[in-house]
């Protein structure tokens, strides 16, 4: 009940400072990259299988929750529950030391991450 | 110790949070991530505020760090942001993909694990690689963007600022903002301004201007020891032991008040060992003796009296408390509703109206019925979150306030909390709030419990004790036993502190309405309540912070009472003042265009006394609800020169001195002339409680009462009674007939003390039947005020000399008032 409106007044971001800000990013960006590429002996085995967990049952939440899990064959879930009509439930995978961890959370369903897999969804169906 | 319960109270200290943006201060944990680089460990959120990338990038930038940890309330957990593949953690290179067809993602960085071809046969999607970091902020779903409301009651920081203290954190990890704004010893303060950004610039100005005084206050008292004072030995009612004695003061020093801590030491002789207490100031006696009780009553040398040495102990609990409460405005933001924090701020907030159903009366059971201008005021404030009220000088401002006090404890929206920045106020006010029937409990300083109130009765230490239940016998129980043995086994003391504390919170509960002073509203033992509605009375005698200090508990709907034409805060630091620290909140708030509600009908004075002060201060609207024949002093027979008019400035061309000290001024024949006057008084019937003596000048003030008690006409008691004291001291009371000595007569300097508006209007404003003036118009006309006042006096010819029994009107030649004058 605690609405107020500010008129708030127009703070315009100086473009000197925001010019400079961005040779900053990209030069902590680059740098970044290139450091990358020179180790060449890091190339990393893969590890990235998705554990079968995931498509099982139920996981545990970040507050050690049970959350009840989707179906194997549901595919993306579209959600009510915890956040708006605009949000989907995706789950991500991390990993703490060795252990995989699975963990809820919403996206937006205009993020480019599940809206190709939406089309892919789309398109398989078709065929 | 008594008071170790509060001293081990941090102010404020509840309210902080680790992980505090530390660009901003926002603290949700939904928008925050931790710099994970071990010399750093900071958090910062995902805002832009007036900046190009979001504080989190914006440090990581400008640091040079990569790696991040998530909240462990944020939806992830806590969380160290790394490749999912090769647990690589730049956050730079960072990036989500998701399965192909599952709804599973995870974190893959952009090299070389993005560019791995093996992964391309796995069943992840690779080509909507999204990166961690777009547009200059975290992705928004994982690092939330605090919402407006958070971003405007937050730091409001700009990219130079965050460059300094980046560039300070370089070599000082544990640096603050606030670090880069102190001023060397030297500087000046910042002045107070009329706007605020935030409120961490508001704390910024107000904390060193604080800091500022405490300094000066510590130090001043501190230098105030006395040697060679003599004690007279006494036992209170409680049993402790009372020291009496006589502590001298000069003009530019504090008052000592009940409540004050001293400490009284014995050197030792050859029958006597060293010896000292500390002690509460309990009473100022008549007889300007200090009552003293002390803490411990063992060994105290009771048959010596003369030899001891008196120190102040200061403590710096009302400074901590201010302090305190200017952190929690800052970092807290429930402490007070975001309307008004904005609207303290200065910022522009569309008007609020407060839905309250409006009761069909106004005014109050127990109380007198309220004029038009106060019910119009009670009526209008019911309906706004931040409303002043100017009282004028005898314009029912208590009452007022109580019947504004009573309506808003019937509105239920939880317990009122009713403040003023002195006891004497506070006390008044509880006392008519309580005459409404409703449930007032009056929280006092532990260090003031012993001394006496009028309102004692309603006093939380009194309702402790006076509480009359089976649980509460052993409370009493131990209450006896501490007080006749001085002290308790700890056992016992940790039984009797826990009752007591929970006794005091159940009783504070059920009240209706909880007062206090502005700084007594920083009591640990409030520190769990909260107070939606708060009036303050005396609001223009309180400094910000001290003000501040009853709205952080949750303020939704703020009074503030008082009269900007009338004395503000005392500011003993120049430096402090000078930068601002002297203007109240009130007077702020109506320069940012808060009209004053105004009471316009004064009860107090003749209305001959009435009509230069509303002329001068009140732009003429001041009425008078009293009449003539009301202020008709019958059967007092006095010689004022117009019959209906009881007032007159009498001309005096007495030489003012220095005061022995050397820091204070006398008037001689002025003074001789004031027992003049309280002689023809006294003779004529008026008693000695009715009449009032103001002077500015402690040498001045001394020397009346020495020369009424020597050469009074009239037995010496009579003059003993007699109050004799600054203008500031009279704020707030009155006197039936009021003798205004100003001393000064000096053509060449200032008129000192005298030249404040205000403190004119004060020293004005004091009488109900009569006033009499003694001054020099040579010197006093040279300022404009006095000059006005002095030409209302002749033009009514109440300017006069000569000796008492044949007063006539004097030609004394004015002179021109100069503009500025000091
Ligand atoms: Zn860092
Ligand atoms: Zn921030
Ligand atoms: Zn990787």
């Amino acid at each position: 009940d605690d609405e107020v409106q500010v008129r708030q007044k127009m703070v315009a971001v100086d473009p000197q400072e925001e010019a400079d800000f961005d040779r900053e990013l990209r030069s902590i960006m680059q740098e970044s990259l290139e450091s990358r590429k020179l180790e060449i002996r890091a190339r990393p085995t893969l590890n990235m299988m998705i554990p079968m967990n995931v498509f099982e049952g139920s996981t545990r939440d970040h507050h050690g929750r049970s959350v009840e899990g989707e179906s194997g064959d549901e595919t993306m879930d579209e959600e009510g529950g915890g956040g708006n009509n605009k949000d989907i439930l995706v789950k991500v995978l991390v990993k703490r030391g060795n252990k995989q961890q699975t963990k809820q959370m919403f996206i937006p369903k205009g993020c480019s991450l599940v809206q190709s897999t939406k089309q892919k969804e789309a398109a398989e169906l078709e065929e | 110790e008594e008071t170790g319960e509060d001293e081990n109270y941090e102010y404020g200290k509840g309210d902080f949070t680790e992980h505090a943006c530390r660009y901003c201060g926002v603290q949700n944990p939904a928008c925050v991530v931790r710099c994970n680089v071990p010399s750093c460990r900071k958090w910062f959120c995902n805002s832009r505020g007036n900046t190009s990338g979001s504080h989190i990038v914006n440090h990581l930038v400008r640091a040079k760090h990569k790696e991040v940890c998530l909240h462990k309330d944020s939806p992830l957990g806590e969380t160290i942001l790394e490749c999912y593949n090769c647990g690589c953690r730049n956050v730079f290179l960072l990036g989500f993909i998701s399965a192909k067809t599952e709804s599973v993602v995870v974190l893959l960085c952009r090299e070389p694990c993005l560019s791995v071809n093996a992964l391309k046969d796995m069943n992840w999607d690779l080509s909507q690689w999204c990166p961690l970091i777009d547009d200059r902020c975290f992705l928004q779903w994982l690092v939330k963007i605090p919402s407006e409301q958070e971003q405007l009651r937050a730091r409001q920081i700009s990219a130079q600022q965050i460059n300094k203290v980046e560039e300070l954190w370089k070599t000082n990890p544990d640096a603050t903002l606030e670090d880069l704004e102190k001023p060397g010893v030297d500087d000046e303060p910042q002045p107070v301004a009329l706007k605020y950004e935030d409120a961490y610039q508001y704390q910024n100005v107000f904390a060193p201007l604080v800091k500022l005084e405490a300094d000066y206050d510590k130090m001043m008292k501190e230098s105030q020891s006395k040697d060679n004072v003599t004690i007279r030995w006494d036992i209170g009612l409680n049993k402790k032991r009372i020291a009496y004695f006589v502590f001298p003061k000069e003009d530019n020093e504090l008052r000592l008040v009940p409540g004050d801590e001293l400490r009284l030491r014995y050197s030792g002789d050859a029958t006597h060992p060293a010896w000292q207490s500390v002690g509460h100031v309990i009473k100022l006696t008549a007889q300007e003796e200090v009552a003293l009780e002390l803490r411990a009553s063992q060994g105290v040398p009771v048959d010596v009296n003369h030899g001891f040495s008196v120190d102040f102990v200061w403590k710096s609990t009302s400074f901590d408390r201010m302090q305190g409460a200017m952190k929690t405005f800052a970092v807290d933001e429930t402490s007070v509703s975001g309307y008004i924090y904005h609207h303290l701020l200065g910022h522009e907030v569309e008007a609020q109206v407060v839905r309250n159903t409006l009761p069909r009366r106004f005014g109050a059971p127990g109380l007198p019925e309220l004029n038009a201008s106060q019910v119009f005021a009670v009526k209008s404030v019911l309906q706004k979150p931040i409303s002043l009220i100017q009282g004028p000088p005898g314009t029912g401002k208590t009452v007022t306030s109580a019947a504004i006090v009573y309506h808003m404890a019937k509105q239920g929206q939880g317990q009122v909390l009713v403040c003023a920045p002195s006891n004497v106020a506070v006390d008044q006010l509880a006392e008519k709030i309580s005459a409404t029937g409703l449930k007032v409990v009056r929280l006092c300083a532990k260090s003031r419990e012993a001394v006496s109130s009028p309102v004692e009765h309603l006093t939380l230490h009194y309702q402790v004790q006076h509480l009359d239940t089976s649980e509460k016998s052993e409370l009493h129980k131990l209450q006896q036993l501490k007080d006749e043995q001085g002290e308790l086994s700890s056992s016992d003391e940790k039984k009797y502190k826990a009752l007591k504390r929970a006794t005091e919170r159940e009783i504070s509960q059920s009240a209706d309405v909880i007062c206090c002073t502005c700084v007594g509203a920083g009591d640990p033992r409030l520190a769990n309540f909260r107070f939606r509605q708060v009036l303050i009375d005396e609001s223009t005698q309180a400094t910000e912070p001290e003000c501040l200090i009853p709205l952080v508990l949750g303020v939704k709907q703020v009074v503030l009472v008082g009269d900007h034409c009338q004395l503000g805060p005392v500011i003993m630091c120049k430096k402090a003042a000078r930068a601002g620290l002297a203007q109240s909140l009130f007077e702020r708030l109506v320069l940012l265009g808060v009209k004053p509600f105004r009471l316009q009908v004064q009860y107090r004075m003749h209305p001959s006394l009435s009509e230069f002060p509303s002329n001068s201060f009140y732009e003429g609207t001041l009425q008078n609800g009293v009449t003539i024949n009301e202020r008709q002093s019958s059967g007092i027979d006095f010689p004022w020169p117009v019959p209906n008019r009881p007032m007159f400035f009498y001309v005096q061309m007495g030489q003012e001195e220095i005061s022995a000290s050397g820091t204070s001024y006398l008037n001689r024949t002025e003074a001789a002339n004031v027992e003049k006057i309280v002689t023809t008084f006294l003779r004529s019937g008026v008693v000695p409680s009715q009449i009032g003596v103001i002077t500015p000048y402690e040498g001045q003030r001394a020397y009346i009462v020495n020369y009424m008690s020597r050469n009074g006409a009239l037995r010496q008691q009579l003059y003993k009674e007699i109050e004799v004291a600054s203008v500031d001291s009279f704020q707030g009371r009155e006197k039936d007939y009021i003798i205004l000595s100003c001393v000064r007569s000096n053509e060449h300097q200032g008129i000192g003390f005298l030249n404040d508006p205000r403190r004119l209007n004060v020293a004005l404003t004091r009488a109900r039947y009569g006033i009499v003036i003694l001054g020099n118009p040579k010197v006093l006309s040279k300022q404009p005020l006095w000059n006005s006042l002095l030409t209302h006096y002749k033009e009514h010819e109440c300017l006069v000399e000569g000796p008492l029994n044949n007063l006539k009107q004097s030609m004394v030649q004015f002179q021109k008032p100069k503009k500025i004058y000091n």
